[in-house]
C-alpha cells in the first residue's frame, strides 16, 4: 500500500474541516428553522391546553375518520414530521379523514390534570368532536406510546354497558407494565417521592422528562448521535432535512401535568394496575377485557422505553376477535417516523384500517 | 493497494472498526451503569432536591413581586386555574346545548317524516 493515498486523505481532510465545521455548525444551529407538521389543518375543537385538528383528504375513500393520540410527552407532530416524511400526509393521500389531539403545553396551572382528565374528559371530548364533524358513528383509534395507553384506558373504561364509538383500535409501542425496564428502576421505588416531586414542581417540565429519556442511553444520545451527524457532513452524506426536523421534534418537550405524572409512575412501574384491572378513573374502573374492538398492536423490537415485554401481556387481557400484531425491527419513534416506515409500516397499517373501514 | 484488493482494511478503516468498537462497548457500560438502582436513586434524589430548589426560587422570587405589590407566578397561576374552572363549565354548557340541538332536529326530522 502506498504512503501516499492516508496522507492524501489527511491532507483533503484538513483543508476541508473548515467548511465542514461550518455546515455542522450551521446544522445544529439551525434546526429550531426546520419545517416541522407542515400539512395543512384545521382547528375543530379546543379546550383547556386540547386542541383536536382535522386533515382534510381531497379524495377520501373511508368512510370512518381516524383519531391519532400521542403521548404526554413530546409533541405530536412526529405524525406530521415533515413534507415527504409524514404519516399524516400518508394516511390522507390513502383516503383517510384524519384528527389529531394535541395536549398541548401544561403549565403549573394545569397540575390538577390527571389520567382521569385526559381520558374521561379530553379524549372522550375529542372523540365526540370527532364524530359531530366528520358525521361518522364510529371512528379509528391510533394511539402511540402514552396515547396509545390513553387510547386502551378509554376503550377500557365502564360506560355502564354502553360501547364506546370506536371500531377500530391502532396501538403503537404502547407501554402496559413498565416494571421490567429502565424506568422501573428509576421511579419504581417507594423511596422516590413521587408525590413531592409533582406538588414541588406542579408540572414536571419537559426538560427533566427528557433528560430521563435521553439517559438510558447516555452515550447514543448525548456522543454517539453528534458524531455521526459529523461524519454525515465530511462524507456528504447528512440528511439535513431529515435530522434537523427530527432533532427539533425531539427538543421540544412539553411539561407532564403533575397528577397524570404520579398516577402513570404508580400504574405503570409500581403496580401494573392495568393489568390487574385496579385502574379506576372518576371512580369508574378500566377493564382492558372491556375492549373488543377490531385490534392492530405494533411493536418495535429494539424499544427501549416501552419494550415489548411490556405490551404483550395485553393480547391476553382484551376481547376482541379481530386482533392482528405487527412486530417489526426498531425503534420506540423510529419504527413508525423512521425513513423505512414510509415503505412498509405504513402501507401495513393503512391497508389494516382500509379493510376494516368502509362503513 | 493489493491488500485492499484483497478485501484487508486500510489503516484508517481499521482505527475507525476499533473506534466504534470502543465506542458501542461504553455505550453498553453506561447502559448498565444507569439501569442499575443504585443510579436509579441518585437520578431520584436529584430530582427530589432540584423540584426543591426550583420552588425555593420560585417563591422567593414571587415574595419578592409580591411585596412590590406586582403580580406573581402564584397569582398567574391562580388566575389561569380559575379560567381553566370557567372553561370546564362552559364546554359542559355548550355540550349540553349542543346535545339539546340535536335532540330538537331529531325530532323535527321525525315530525316532518310522520307528516
Amino acid at each position: 500500500m502506498s504512503v501516499v493515498d492516508p496522507l492524501a486523505g489527511l491532507v483533503d481532510r484538513v483543508v476541508r474541516f473548515p467548511v465542514d465545521a461550518l455546515e455542522y455548525t450551521n446544522l445544529l444551529l439551525t434546526t429550531d428553522d426546520a419545517v416541522v407538521g407542515a400539512t395543512p389543518r384545521e382547528v375543530v375543537w379546543t379546550h383547556r391546553q386540547t386542541t383536536l385538528y382535522r386533515y382534510r383528504s381531497s379524495n377520501r375513500r373511508y368512510a370512518v375518520p381516524l383519531l391519532l393520540v400521542f403521548a404526554l410527552i413530546n409533541r405530536p407532530e412526529i405524525f406530521d414530521l415533515r413534507p415527504g416524511s409524514s404519516l399524516v400526509e400518508y394516511l390522507i393521500d390513502e383516503g383517510f379523514d384524519v384528527f389529531l389531539v394535541d395536549w398541548g403545553y401544561p403549565d403549573e396551572e394545569d397540575a390538577d390534570m390527571g389520567l382521569d382528565e385526559y381520558v374521561c374528559d379530553e379524549l372522550e371530548w375529542a372523540v365526540r368532536e370527532t364524530l359531530r364533524a366528520s358525521g361518522a358513528e364510529e371512528l379509528s383509534l391510533m394511539g402511540w406510546c402514552i396515547g396509545a395507553t390513553l387510547c386502551a384506558m378509554y376503550c377500557g373504561l365502564d360506560r355502564g354497558g354502553e360501547r364506546p364509538p370506536v371500531k377500530n383500535l391502532v396501538l403503537l409501542t404502547m407501554p402496559i407494565d413498565g416494571r421490567g425496564g429502565t424506568y422501573a428502576n428509576w421511579v419504581g421505588n417507594e423511596d422516590f417521592d413521587v408525590d413531592g416531586v409533582s406538588e414541588l414542581w406542579g408540572s414536571v417540565p419537559g426538560g427533566a422528562i427528557d433528560f430521563a429519556n435521553k439517559m438510558m442511553k447516555p452515550v447514543t444520545n448525548y456522543w454517539t448521535t453528534y458524531r455521526r451527524l459529523w461524519e454525515g457532513v465530511r462524507e456528504g452524506t447528512a440528511r439535513r432535512e431529515a435530522y434537523q426536523s427530527m432533532a427539533k421534534w425531539v427538543a421540544d418537550n412539553p411539561p407532564f401535568a403533575g397528577k397524570a405524572w404520579r398516577q402513570w409512575i404508580r400504574l405503570m412501574y409500581r403496580d401494573a394496575a392495568l393489568l390487574r384491572g385496579r385502574v379506576r378513573l372518576r371512580d369508574r374502573s378500566v377493564d382492558l377485557a372491556r375492549i373488543d374492538q377490531n385490534v392492530l398492536v405494533i411493536t418495535a423490537g429494539a424499544d427501549h422505553i416501552a419494550p415489548r415485554p411490556g405490551t404483550m401481556p395485553f393480547f391476553d387481557l382484551i376481547s376482541s376477535e379481530d386482533v392482528e400484531h405487527f412486530d417489526r425491527p426498531g425503534g420506540h419513534i423510529g419504527l413508525v417516523a423512521g425513513s423505512a416506515a414510509r415503505k412498509e409500516l405504513w402501507p401495513g397499517i393503512a391497508q389494516w384500517l382500509a379493510e376494516r373501514s368502509e362503513s | 493497494m493489493a491488500d485492499r484488493q484483497n478485501g484487508a482494511q486500510s489503516p484508517e478503516e481499521q482505527v475507525r472498526a476499533l473506534y466504534e468498537e470502543a465506542e458501542s462497548g461504553t455505550a453498553k457500560a453506561f447502559e448498565a451503569l444507569v439501569n442499575k438502582p443504585s443510579f436509579g436513586r441518585l437520578l431520584a434524589l436529584s430530582a427530589e432536591n432540584t423540584a426543591a430548589l426550583t420552588r425555593m426560587s420560585f417563591d422567593a422570587v414571587d415574595l419578592l413581586w409580591r411585596n412590590l405589590r406586582l403580580a406573581g407566578r402564584a397569582d398567574i397561576v391562580r388566575l389561569s386555574k380559575q379560567l381553566h374552572r370557567t372553561e370546564d363549565k362552559l364546554e359542559r354548557v355548550l355540550q349540553e346545548v349542543e346535545k339539546l340541538r340535536d335532540e330538537v332536529a331529531r325530532e323535527r326530522d321525525a315530525a316532518g317524516s310522520r307528516s
